[in-house]
């Protein structure tokens, strides 16, 4: 891919602390206008990577280029920032706090209140825009600084665990957000390690681990290169036979159904006779393994991942 | 510049809004004024009340000289300050000043001076009192007997002089003193007069650097511990944000010398007249246009350089127990000087004090205070100040580079030998 077609390309970036090599050579083409997952286990390296693409963190070597440009000043104005370590000045009114966000951001004072005075209406905090942050609730906080985030709409929006400790109703808000600007023409770099999410919302991803880029490519790509060879059983009866089936490599239990992941060449017929024999099954379905079988298969054994 | 500015703005605004920046500002001249007016009052409500010495008086011949002399000491409503008790010897002077110390203890004596009978032997006359700190006491006290005594003496050369040829010889002689600054311009002043107004002004920007660095650090603590550094770094170079804030709290600071420094002129305007008439020029001398110019020059300057190190104290610490320590070096370096204010103003032009005036970390104290005293060579003024902005510079170059790494380490505060790695980049 042409790097000028790439929302950010980072080229054999280094950075370490102390002896700790927190990003070790990772290289990756992030293309324009899509949602891009950027996944790992904690301690990967990504809010680094993020941050050197944001120039709060200088690499040790390798390039970033963000819409061609190489990082800093001009880049931070075309990119809105939700850190996973995230707050707000306690003592300071809502609307004056996204004035201040919006005004480092490029705009004056004036337009970003009027940006600002917009999204809070549309997200119900319409009537807490002279309170003080500190009277709001952590839900209402994290509207706030959602907004703070998407003003000025940046072309490049870089969210960091953006659904970590949200209730259900404000995770579906963001979500619909984040699609809405994303179709906007926004592109979106989406780091997480709830695989489910990234899933669902993710066009293309890169698995991280240990500070090097492990898997990348479309989401489809990335899951067809583990075939499909992973098979969806529901059954009433005891299901402790699966684990000792000839090419069984895995199986994962979800409560109401099992996800078996087969070893290559195995054939998934076999399983469906073997359990016939066994137990009542009510739903047998070959399917693409999850975004979460990859990643535990990829990462897991090495490294805690939460 | 547009972002650098938004955020001079913000901390501006921030503070500037407070009503505590108000209070503050009103109360610190009042608190000053205040202070000053409840020692005058009680210093007067002590002069007001009669104090009673005892004299013991081994020669015999002291007591009437010296009860008529002290009986000239009077306060201000024209009564006698001084009762004098002449006590009569009972055996030996110590014994019968012995006796007496029951009535110190109780109160009922201020003091009792004793007369040996030789009156040329050193330590000859002794004053016992249970608080010997009262200057203005000691002298009067000491005056009086050295009238006296100096009668016993002549007489005792055999050189007698009759009372009205005694007090024009021992008639005091006052020294006036005049400060030299420009050719035909000498200027009645005195030494307390010089102490006191630069001392005023010396508190004064020791208490604005202090109170502002440490706003500037506590600003980035709060960011740090409200975890807002790194939503502010997604759109600002730390560089902007240490500036800014540098910036914009020194503009509080610079709006709140501008009110107290519009208020003396106004008073100056008021009072200048009546002020003149009375001869009382020093004072006014004390806050000329010039000599307030160079204090907010050396204010801005000493708050850029000390500034610049308490926010590298804000971004490597992550609490404000932590910044305890790392900052108590910062605060010796302004209190030496300000402690030191009295042998500054006394030898303005020594070497220890063109020294300290040139080394940047005491010079906007020093400086500030050598200018208030007299006026230094115009080349001192000038290297300080150029030493000084030389020092800024470097200063705030190397914090810069504290500041990009250590706003975003939480965890254990890194040592200081490790600060000043990052420091050198």
């Amino acid at each position: 891919m042409h790097p000028l077609e790439s929302a950010v390309s980072l080229r054999d970036l280094v950075k370490t602390f102390g002896s700790f090599r927190a990003v070790d050579g990772i290289s990756l083409e992030i293309p324009r206008g899509i949602i891009f997952g950027l996944i790992g286990p904690n301690g990967a390296g990504k809010t680094t990577t993020i941050r050197m693409i944001l120039d709060i963190l200088r690499p040790d070597s390798g390039e970033v280029r963000v819409f061609g440009l190489p990082s800093g000043r001009q880049v931070k104005d075309k990119t809105g920032y939700l850190p996973e370590e995230r707050g707000l000045y306690r003592k300071t009114k809502v609307l004056e706090m996204l004035e201040y966000q919006g005004a480092i951001r490029g705009a004056s004072p004036a337009q970003a209140r009027r940006e600002a005075a917009g999204w809070l209406d549309r997200l119900d905090l319409g009537d807490w825009k002279s309170r003080k942050v500190e009277d709001l609730s952590k839900g209402m906080q994290q509207k706030v600084q959602f907004i703070g985030a998407i003003l000025g709409k940046p072309e490049l929006l870089i969210l960091d665990e953006p659904f970590s400790g949200l209730d259900p109703v404000n995770q579906d808000v963001f979500k619909d957000l984040m699609l809405e600007l994303n179709r906007g023409g926004a592109s979106i770099i989406f780091s997480t390690h709830q695989m489910e999410t990234a899933e669902r919302l993710c066009k293309q991803i890169a698995l991280i681990n240990r500070g090097r880029v492990v898997l990348e490519g479309p989401l489809h790509q990335v899951k067809a290169r583990f075939g499909k060879n992973s098979v969806l059983v529901e059954f009433d009866g005891d299901a402790s036979f699966l684990q000792t089936l000839p090419g069984v490599a895995r199986v994962d239990d979800y409560g109401g159904y099992r996800e078996v992941r087969l070893q290559n060449g195995a054939d998934p017929q076999a399983v469906l006779r073997a359990a016939v024999e066994r137990v009542i099954v009510r739903r047998f379905e070959i399917v693409e393994p999850t975004l979460h079988n990859i990643f535990i298969e990829q990462v897991g054994g090495q490294t805690h991942h939460a | 510049m547009h972002k650098l500015l938004m955020v001079i703005r913000r901390e501006y605004l921030e503070r500037i809004r407070k009503r505590s920046f108000w209070l503050g500002t009103l109360l610190l001249p009042l608190l000053m004024v205040g202070l000053v007016v409840v020692q005058v009052l009680l210093a007067d409500v002590e002069t007001g009340k009669q104090r009673k010495i005892a004299l013991v008086d081994g020669t015999g011949r002291l007591a009437a000289t010296f009860m008529s002399k002290l009986g000239e000491e009077k306060n201000k409503d024209g009564a006698s300050s001084y009762s004098v008790e002449v006590v009569p010897v009972k055996g030996s002077v110590e014994e019968t000043r012995g006796a007496l110390e029951p009535r110190i203890l109780s109160g009922d004596l201020y003091g009792v001076i004793t007369a040996g009978d030789d009156v040329d032997a050193t330590s000859n006359f002794r004053f016992y009192a249970r608080s010997v700190g009262n200057v203005f006491a000691l002298k009067a006290l000491q005056r009086a007997l050295r009238e006296s005594v100096v009668g016993l003496r002549l007489e005792k050369s055999h050189l007698d002089v009759g009372a009205e040829e005694l007090k024009k010889l021992l008639a005091p002689v006052e020294m006036e003193s005049f400060e030299v600054k420009e050719q035909g311009q000498a200027k009645k002043r005195g030494f307390d007069e010089a102490y006191f107004g630069t001392f005023a002004f010396v508190m004064v920007l020791y208490m604005a650097l202090l109170l502002y660095g440490v706003a500037v650090m506590r600003g980035i603590l709060e960011e740090k511990s409200n975890r807002i550094m790194e939503v502010l770094l997604g759109s600002l170079t730390p560089d902007e944000l240490m500036t800014g804030k540098i910036l914009g709290i020194g503009l509080v600071g610079l709006t709140q010398m501008a009110i107290y420094i519009a208020s003396v002129a106004l008073l100056r305007l008021y009072v200048g007249m009546a002020a003149l008439q009375a001869g009382w020029t020093g004072a006014l001398d004390t806050i000329s246009p010039s000599k307030m110019a160079y204090f907010c020059i050396f204010f801005l300057l000493g708050y850029f350089l000390y500034t610049s190190m308490f926010a590298a104290v804000g971004a490597v610490c992550n609490s404000e127990q932590e910044a305890q320590n790392l900052q108590s070096p910062l605060v010796m370096c302004l209190v030496v000087p300000m402690v030191m204010t009295f042998f500054f103003v006394a030898n303005p032009d020594s070497p220890a004090a063109v020294i300290a005036s040139l080394i940047p970390l005491f010079a906007p104290m020093v400086m500030f205070m050598r200018i208030m005293i007299l006026t230094p060579p115009f080349w001192q003024i000038a290297l300080s100040i150029l030493l000084l902005i030389v020092t800024i510079y470097f200063f705030f170059r190397g914090v810069g580079r504290i500041f990009r790494i250590g706003v975003l380490m939480y965890g254990k505060r890194p040592t200081v030998p490790e600060i000043l790695k990052w420091a050198r980049g």
